[in-house]
């Protein structure tokens, strides 16, 4: 695939000098799965680069690999025109790397000077605490970041932990500033400012490197632009200059609108509808503003958006975890926005939770006892008090049949389980004869390809048999493939919705990308 | 070299490798506590005589242990339910000073009808050591405080409300230590007739049994588990996680009040400063060797209570100090605990 742009790519100047930061062919596999593929990257002295990708497309893996987080299966890398293998973030932080990761990485319950001190290490020239608050003070003002010091981390803004880290990292030597998704924590004041920053300090012959999911960002404050898909770079340092926001959302997303596969069910009457829907948000998650959509019996609603914009506290507040928020939500005529998870289980919802092991399973708990949480309330086995624990194994044993789930007996624990298994075992669970709305947050994820495929028909099967899916994943084209609508959702809200067929890649990643 | 290796959890540790660390646990610790008891002056020889001859095969002995395990089983079991939501009940001495002080005011201030004494008794002293737990209960589901620390001061709290009560309006004027007077003999456990062992052993049969077939065999128990291995997936099914919670720690203090209760009803027949001294930890080994399952609780009890017996004798003819027993008890469980480390993990060199 050669374009304009790939060509745009390759015929920026040579400068003269060495690259400041060169990857080629790297690769990475995590159990086997690769994270990276032949990924590239080169970064010059002088500029602030974009890097940009769906979320999994391998950006933090990459960046990990150049800071000496992980080492790579193959490949080269060379700092400033040297080859290098770093074996640990100190080596990277020699070589005069700096990483400020997405979550950040300093000790809460001490103050910023204290954090400084503790990077130095036993053989610096810094030593004392008093030193080491001089130090960050000096930088902090030479930089254009204040922070304070003597203050705890812990009693510290998103925003300050995070200049804390850039200024600890600068202290240690950085003259490449690696910032992993920076701006998806900020308010947009917050961002503007760090990101002009990042300009000024790359003006000053330093490199920055940008992580970023908004081309907002990058055509404001970047100077060149890799795009990152599946683990492999489908783009290479582009000029900013040189492209459009429609060929970023194309190139990030893919050929994934291609793949078809949804279920052959007509949507028919409403069956959930969420109107108005406000919640707080979690640590580190966002709230949810006004938000609204409506779901029709027999039908997938696809919610895409990039993680962290909502997705975790709209799940709990449709399954009841949270209610404390504003708004209804309404499930075959009746209101069950005041009810407890138990009321909505037996109206009808089901839930697939993105972390299955956080809110689905217990891993400790047996296969038969992970199938009979539900149900046991019910008095299925054994009647109102007693339990009969024959009667779950038996019951275990005709799901693990039914769902063909390998590894497993009854008796033996969740937590022995692969991951596919496991999501089966769930299945087994959520979709019972009471189903009428599932939420699926992310099913697949982390899946190999045969598990996720099972998943996904799982859910087809349930929906041509009269249920509704809410299926929300930040895997577009399991989105595109399933769904019958596609909304996209971001800063808490549903940007936009449209019939699947009307759905066209510069639409997706201009809301993808906060646009809209 | 060690720095070399590393831990790797072991995913499915097997039955025979759980009871062999266990065992191998057991061991350890018991030869500590030979060790250390010979160190301290008991001749070796002795010590067989001591702890398997006097206490395992004697009538004295026997009967004995029985009495000393009646309120270890109540207050085992008191640590053990609130364990399984984990609940760290730190406070069992303090609910059981509550148990104590409900049932003497009865046994002191009685009327009615005598055959309703000891029933009152009961059902007082279980409210009080609930109220007791209560109060770090609310702390902690109103404002999240850590229960490991209310509970623990609040037990001495409730033994500053002991003292209170027996250098004031409680102490028997005619004996010159801070004890009540003996309890009229409607308040008192019927003694048996084999050593001191008593009526209340009937009653910590009959709870010991509803607890086991509680936890085991009724949904309670079974929410229990999900609660107390991950509240989160538990609330997100829809189990009921604050009445289970809430009542698991709620019956944890009522049965540290009943050991209370059977202490003073059983064996003292009166409320003195030392009735309470020792459960604390007590609880604790037993709750965690028994891995909070009632019927191992049974059994651990009758294990520590016959250490308890030995410790008497030790104490009579070789001026052992009570120390000795809590450091035995001390060292058993650490190297059980230290034992199950093995067989939950395993030791690993990488590869090059
Ligand atoms: N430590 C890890 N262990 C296992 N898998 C990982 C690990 N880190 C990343 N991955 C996997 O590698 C892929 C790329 O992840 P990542 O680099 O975090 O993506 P991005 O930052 O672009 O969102 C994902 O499929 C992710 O699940
Ligand atoms: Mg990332």
């Amino acid at each position: 695939m050669t374009t304009a742009l790939q060509q745009a790519g390759d015929m920026r100047q040579p400068l003269g000098t060495p690259a400041a930061l060169l990857m080629r062919g790297i690769g990475k596999s995590f159990d086997g799965k690769a994270a990276l593929r032949d990924a590239s990257f080169c970064l010059e002295w002088g500029e602030v680069h974009a890097i940009v990708g769906e979320n999994g497309a391998g950006k933090s893996t990459l960046m990990n690999v150049a800071a000496g987080v992980y080492v790579a299966d193959g490949g080269d890398q060379s700092i400033d025109g040297e080859a290098i293998s770093l074996r640990s973030p100190l080596e990277a932080a020699a070589a005069g790397l700096g990483m400020v990761h997405q979550h950040f990485r300093l000790v809460e319950s001490f103050t910023v000077a204290e954090n400084v001190l503790l990077g130095f290490g036993r053989k610096a020239a810094v030593k004392t605490l008093t030193d080491a608050a001089a130090i960050v003070s000096a930088k902090s003002s030479e930089i254009g970041l204040p922070v304070d010091p003597h203050k705890l981390v812990a009693n510290l803004s998103i925003a300050e932990r995070q200049r804390a880290e850039i200024i600890k990292v600068m202290l240690l030597g950085a003259r490449i500033l690696v910032m992993d998704e920076p701006t998806a924590v900020l308010t947009d004041e917050e961002a503007r400012t760090l990101l002009s920053f990042a300009q000024r300090l790359s003006r000053q012959g330093h490199a920055v490197v940008l992580i970023t999911h908004k081309f907002r960002e990058v055509a404001a404050f970047c100077d060149r632009v890799t795009i990152m898909r599946h683990g492999e770079t489908v783009l290479e340092g582009a000029r900013v200059a040189n492209v459009t926001e429609a060929e970023v959302a194309r190139l990030m997303v893919g050929d994934a609108l291609t793949v078809a596969g949804r279920p052959l069910s007509r949507p028919g009457d409403v069956c959930l509808s969420v109107e108005r829907l406000s919640a707080r948000a979690t640590a580190h998650g966002q709230s949810l503003n006004d938000l609204g959509f409506e779901l029709h019996v027999g039908e997938i609603l696809g919610i895409a958006g990039v993680g962290g914009n909502g997705q975790e506290e709209l799940v709990a507040c449709l399954l009841g975890l949270d209610r404390a928020g504003a708004g209804a939500i309404v499930l075959d005529g009746q209101d069950i926005s005041t009810a407890k998870p138990d009321q909505r289980r037996e109206a009808g919802l089901r839930v697939i939770p993105s972390d299955r092991f956080d809110s689905g399973l217990i891993r400790e708990l047996s296969i038969a006892d992970n199938l009979a949480l539900t149900t046991v309330a019910s008095g299925s086995f054994g009647g109102p008090f007693l339990l009969s624990r024959r009667a779950m194994r038996e019951k275990a044993a005709e799901a693990i049949d039914a769902f063909d789930i390998r590894g497993a007996t009854p008796e033996r624990p969740a937590s022995l389980l692969s991951g596919g298994n496991a999501q089966k075992v769930l299945l087994a669970r959520e979709l019972d004869h009471g189903l009428k709305v599932l939420i699926a947050h992310s099913p697949s994820r982390g899946l190999d390809m045969k598990a996720a495929e099972f998943v996904r028909s799982a859910i087809r099967r349930a929906v041509e048999a009269g249920a509704a899916c809410l299926l929300i994943s930040e895997d577009l084209q399991e989105v595109m493939s399933l769904s019958h609508r596609v909304a996209v959702m971001n800063r808490g809200r549903i940007a936009g919705c449209r019939q699947t067929g009307d759905v066209t890649p510069e639409w997706i990643g201009g809301l993808l990308a906060g646009h809209a | 070299m060690l720095d070399t290796a590393f831990l790797v959890r072991r995913q499915n540790p097997g039955f025979l490798l759980t009871s062999l660390s266990y065992v191998g646990g057991l061991l350890v610790g018991l030869t500590v506590s030979a060790v250390l008891l010979v160190h301290a002056g008991v001749p070796a020889s002795a010590l067989v005589d001591e702890f398997l001859i006097a206490t395992f095969l004697t009538s004295d002995g026997l009967s004995q242990t029985a009495t000393a395990a009646l309120p270890l089983v109540l207050v085992g079991l008191a640590s053990g339910v609130a364990m399984r939501v984990r609940f760290w009940n730190i406070g069992v001495e303090g609910q059981l000073w509550l148990g104590a002080i409900a049932s003497t005011w009865v046994a002191l201030n009685g009327s009615g009808p005598e055959v309703l004494r000891l029933p009152t008794m009961f059902v007082l002293a279980a409210l009080a050591g609930a109220a007791w737990i209560a109060i770090p209960l609310f702390l902690k589901l109103k404002w999240g405080v850590n229960e490991v620390i209310s509970t623990l001061l609040l037990g001495s709290v409730a033994f500053l409300l002991v003292q209170h009560l027996l250098f004031g309006v409680w102490r028997d004027p005619s004996n010159s230590f801070p004890v009540t007077a003996t309890f009229p003999e409607a308040s008192w456990f019927l003694v048996l007739g084999w050593g001191q062992l008593h009526a209340g052993i009937f009653l910590v049969a009959v709870i010991a049994l509803s607890i086991w077939f509680v936890m085991e065999h009724s949904r309670v128990g079974f929410y229990a588990d999900a609660v107390g291995f991950n509240a989160k997936a538990a609330l997100a099914t829809g189990l009921p996680v604050l009445s289970i919670a809430v009542g698991l720690v709620l019956l944890s203090g009522a049965l540290s009040g009943v050991a209370g209760m059977m202490i003073v009803a059983g064996t003292e027949h009166r409320l003195n400063q030392s009735v309470g001294n020792g459960y604390l930890f007590s609880a604790i080994v037993i709750a965690y060797l028994a891995r909070a399952k009632p019927l191992w609780v049974v059994v651990i009890s009758f294990a520590l209570g016959a250490v308890f017996t030995a410790g008497n004798v030790l104490k009579v003819f070789y001026s052992i100090s009570e120390a000795m027993i809590v450091l035995m008890q001390g060292a058993v469980l650490m190297s059980i605990l230290m034992a199950q480390f093995f067989s939950s993990y395993s030791l690993k060199r990488p590869k090059n």
